[in-house]
């Protein structure tokens, strides 16, 4: 979809805000959110991935939000459409705290270990040579002027520009899930062409997927 | 920036609370357990860094044959030194040189090479990086106190698929000689970013 989160090129923003000497966690909560999105992720107990989540968060609050509390929404919004919990039964608790009764101690150490494990040995990989590829090495492509209303990575400074493609990265199965693999490709645009003749020299490289490509 | 600590307007409770609720229903119901997140926590806090990346980038420095593995294909040169695993794996390493200074940005949110680089900074993340990194390089890199003269070629690497950049610096002038220990030492995150040079 084309949100507010594609905010390449914008204007606005002021200065990039940068701490020195920041922890990997500001607040205990955020580390938990991190930690239960992976492990609910390995689990299969949310729908869809973290993005589209965070994508369909309105507007003005993705604006106003925190980068973990939009990751939150997230987490929640797939658990609770994959049918795992209840906005109300979450509320509930919220009303009314507590640590979990009858913690589950004696879960199967192997649930355990395989989600940790899912941390380092995810089995993902590009398909390679064997995904059929319209575009090839030098070849100069046109992203395609269009109004996406699924998950996508196609960011809007691009489109309409013309590139040239630098590398074929291999197939991938597209962001909005499809499953079967598609050829990526990274494509080199100047400056010039995304932001007209005052842009800075240099070149914008980005890898698309075929589909966002003529 | 306007990021500040809001509210859901329309569910009940800050996201603190909202994730402590998520986790103990959960727990209860023994669909995960606490310990598996303290272990997922503790792996980003602890083990997984730019640290990592360091250590690929210092080998980098000092053995040439291993250099142009890193640069043919990362993610299998990462891998010898035991890094790899969630948002590594397709992993392509950027070379600056004299003529050549690469940097990499996610725009439409937070793509990050995790096992080398650990998770990103809260400045990467910001809308204000996300927006002007690919807009106005030379600007933003000015605020990070870097200067990449003109007649250097400045290459912005947008990441928004499924490969994962990781730059390789220029290594120092007296590198020559010094333990790859040191070396490692010697390199931050923000260099294998890219917003130093």
């Amino acid at each position: 979809m084309d949100g507010v989160h594609d905010m390449g090129g914008m204007h606005g923003f002021g200065a990039v805000p940068v701490e020195d000497d920041e922890p990997v966690f500001h607040e205990p909560w955020e580390g938990r959110t991190f930690g239960l999105m992976i492990a609910t992720g390995a689990a299969g107990l949310r729908s869809g991935s973290i993005r589209p989540g965070i994508e369909a968060i309105d507007p003005a609050t993705y604006l106003g939000s925190t980068y973990f509390e939009r990751w939150a929404r997230s987490v929640e919004s797939g658990l609770v459409d994959a049918g795992t919990l209840t906005s109300a039964e979450i509320d509930a608790r919220v009303d009314a705290p507590e640590p979990p009764r009858e913690h589950q101690d004696d879960t199967n150490p192997e649930t355990a270990s395989r989600l940790t494990g899912a941390l380092v040995d995810r089995p993902r990989a590009p398909s390679g040579d064997d995904v059929p590829a319209r575009f090839d090495v030098l070849d100069s492509v046109r992203v395609k002027r269009m109004a996406p209303a699924g998950h996508h990575r196609c960011p809007r400074y691009i489109r309409g520009a013309t590139g040239t493609v630098t590398r074929l990265p291999g197939g991938w199965p597209h962001a909005s899930g499809d499953e079967s693999p598609e050829a990526t490709y990274t494509v080199r645009f100047a400056m010039i062409d995304l932001w007209g003749t005052d842009a800075e020299p240099g070149w914008l490289f980005i890898d698309l997927w075929e589909r966002y490509l003529e | 920036m306007n990021e500040s600590h809001g509210h859901h307007p329309k569910s009940k409770g800050s996201s603190e609370q909202r994730v402590e609720a998520i986790e103990a229903l959960l727990v209860e119901r023994g669909l995960i357990t606490s310990d598996v997140v303290d272990a997922i926590v503790e792996t980003y806090e602890r083990d997984v860094g730019p640290m990592n990346g360091a250590r690929v980038i210092a080998r980098a420095w000092v053995d040439p044959e291993y250099r142009s593995r890193l640069l043919d294909d990362g993610t299998s040169a990462v891998g010898e030194l035991g890094f790899g695993g969630a948002e590594g794996e397709h992993l392509v390493v950027l070379e600056n040189t004299e003529d050549v200074h690469n940097v990499v940005v996610c725009t439409l949110c937070s793509c990050y090479p995790w096992p080398v680089l650990g998770l990103p900074p809260q400045w990467y993340k910001s809308f204000a990086y996300r927006a002007r990194m690919v807009r106005e390089p030379r600007a933003v890199l000015a605020e990070f106190g870097t200067t990449v003269s003109d007649d250097v070629e400045l290459r912005v690497w947008d990441s928004s698929a499924e490969v994962r950049y990781m730059v390789l610096p220029l290594a120092p002038d007296d590198a020559t000689g010094r333990s790859e220990d040191e070396l490692a030492g010697l390199v931050t995150r923000d260099h294998m970013i890219g917003v130093v040079r």
